[in-house]
């Protein structure tokens, strides 16, 4: 009888003890995995980085960056081919600069979007892009390229969306791949169509004509500006001697 | 187990709970601030929840990463309300997903983005909290049972 019992409780402990052993195994498995997830993570965050990183220096046809930024900056005025604005908003600003240009760039991200939302979503202005091809060889077909996708209404979307994601000055970055990956983000529909007319005598007549229209005006830099309204004689050339949102706000003020 | 002040388990499912409510409560504001084309607010002005929201990478394949980040803060919280080993490395993994798309996502913010929505830092915050919680719960309790095993008498 008592021998049962003994048997029964070496049993007993002999089974919580294999449950303690379970338990132990359990933990350490866990463990095990827990430290394989951590392992992988790090893997996966390295690769993540590196997969979107590198050096950013832009011209990237395979990687357009901020294609929603620029349709939002864009989207509440009416476009008419480089004409961003009502087309009775009362002010003119002309801009002349070459999509190659870095300092376009700089004014194109940090001092137009104020002016857009200011000045041109609100109708008192519009913003009139021509190009004025100082940089390299790739700028004439690159502003040729903006003018036909302003053919199709995309034009400014076309201007921003390659100054975002400019690359290296004359680094040979704006070639048909470049171009064309930078059309199909700024929506223009008819790509075959913008294919023909951006290497159209006419298009590219109209880039030469504008750059010579900015020589003419003594301009030698990039980008120059030009404003005309209800106060101006004429066109009144500013050059380049804007620099701010403000600036830029008040010459419109001035204008109106 | 309990030497040194670990907490208990009990202890550590509670704080997980709160800070995973927390953590919906941002990542739905951000949901909801961001549709329609908007964008959330950012309480300190600097326009950096804008254009973080505009960025290209906001969205992944059309969905907001905000919408992901709900997703996981529900899973935590579900997680918490359980005291098994599934519940213990599940809330782990999840927690250890949103931490490392967190770290990834805030590398966006500051060297591809550069700008910081503040919003994202305190998803961000709040998820590293939750990461070392589940940690620490997995690391005390994986392979432990909480429910008593009457004894013999």
């Amino acid at each position: 009888m008592s021998n049962k019992r003994e048997r029964e409780k070496r049993r007993e402990q002999r089974l919580q003890e294999e449950t303690k052993v379970d338990a132990g195994d359990r933990r350490m498995r866990l463990l095990q995995f827990g430290a394989g997830a951590v392992f992988l993570a790090i893997v996966a965050v390295v690769v993540l980085i590196v997969v979107n990183g590198g050096s950013d220096s832009g011209g990237d046809a395979q990687n357009l960056k901020e294609v929603s930024a620029v349709d939002s900056l864009v989207s509440s005025a009416p476009q008419n081919r480089l004409i961003l604005g009502k087309p009775e908003a009362k002010v003119e600003l002309i801009e002349f600069g070459d999509l190659q240009c870095p300092v376009c760039k700089g004014y194109s991200e940090e001092v137009l979007p104020q002016v857009i939302e200011n000045k041109v979503d609100t109708g008192e202005a519009k913003i009139s892009f021509k190009n004025f091809t100082i940089i390299g060889e790739q700028s004439t077909p690159a502003g040729a390229a903006a003018i036909a996708a302003g053919e199709q209404g995309r034009g400014w979307n076309y201007l921003e969306l390659f100054y975002r994601n400019q690359g290296e000055e004359n680094s040979g970055y704006a070639d048909d791949e470049f171009l064309t990956a930078v059309a199909k983000s700024s929506g223009v529909k008819d790509i075959a169509k913008w294919n023909q007319e951006r290497t159209s005598k006419k298009l590219v007549g109209e880039v030469e004509g504008t750059t010579e229209q900015a020589q003419t005006y003594g301009f030698s830099g990039t980008p120059s500006f030009a404003i005309k309204g209800p106060n101006t004689n004429g066109v009144e050339l500013l050059g380049s001697n804007l620099q701010t949102p403000e600036e830029f706000e008040q010459a419109i003020d001035s204008a109106g | 187990m309990n030497a040194m002040n670990f907490p208990t388990e009990a202890r550590l499912r509670r704080i997980i709970a709160f800070v995973a409510a927390l953590g919906i409560g941002v990542a739905t504001y951000i949901t909801i601030a961001d549709s329609g084309g908007g964008a959330p607010t950012c309480l300190a002005g600097g326009g950096g929840c804008e254009t973080v929201a505009n960025s290209s990478y906001s969205h992944i394949a059309g969905v907001n990463v905000a919408v992901f980040g709900i997703l996981g803060y529900v899973l935590l919280l579900a997680s918490a309300f359980l005291a098994n080993d599934l519940a213990r490395f599940g809330g782990f993994a999840v927690a250890l997903g949103g931490f490392g798309f967190s770290v990834y996502l805030t590398y966006l913010e500051i060297f591809k983005i550069e700008a910081i929505c503040q919003w994202c830092v305190a998803s961000a915050v709040l998820m590293t909290i939750l990461f070392l919680l589940n940690a620490t719960r997995l690391i005390g309790y994986a392979g432990t049972t909480t429910v008593a095993v009457p004894e013999k008498g």
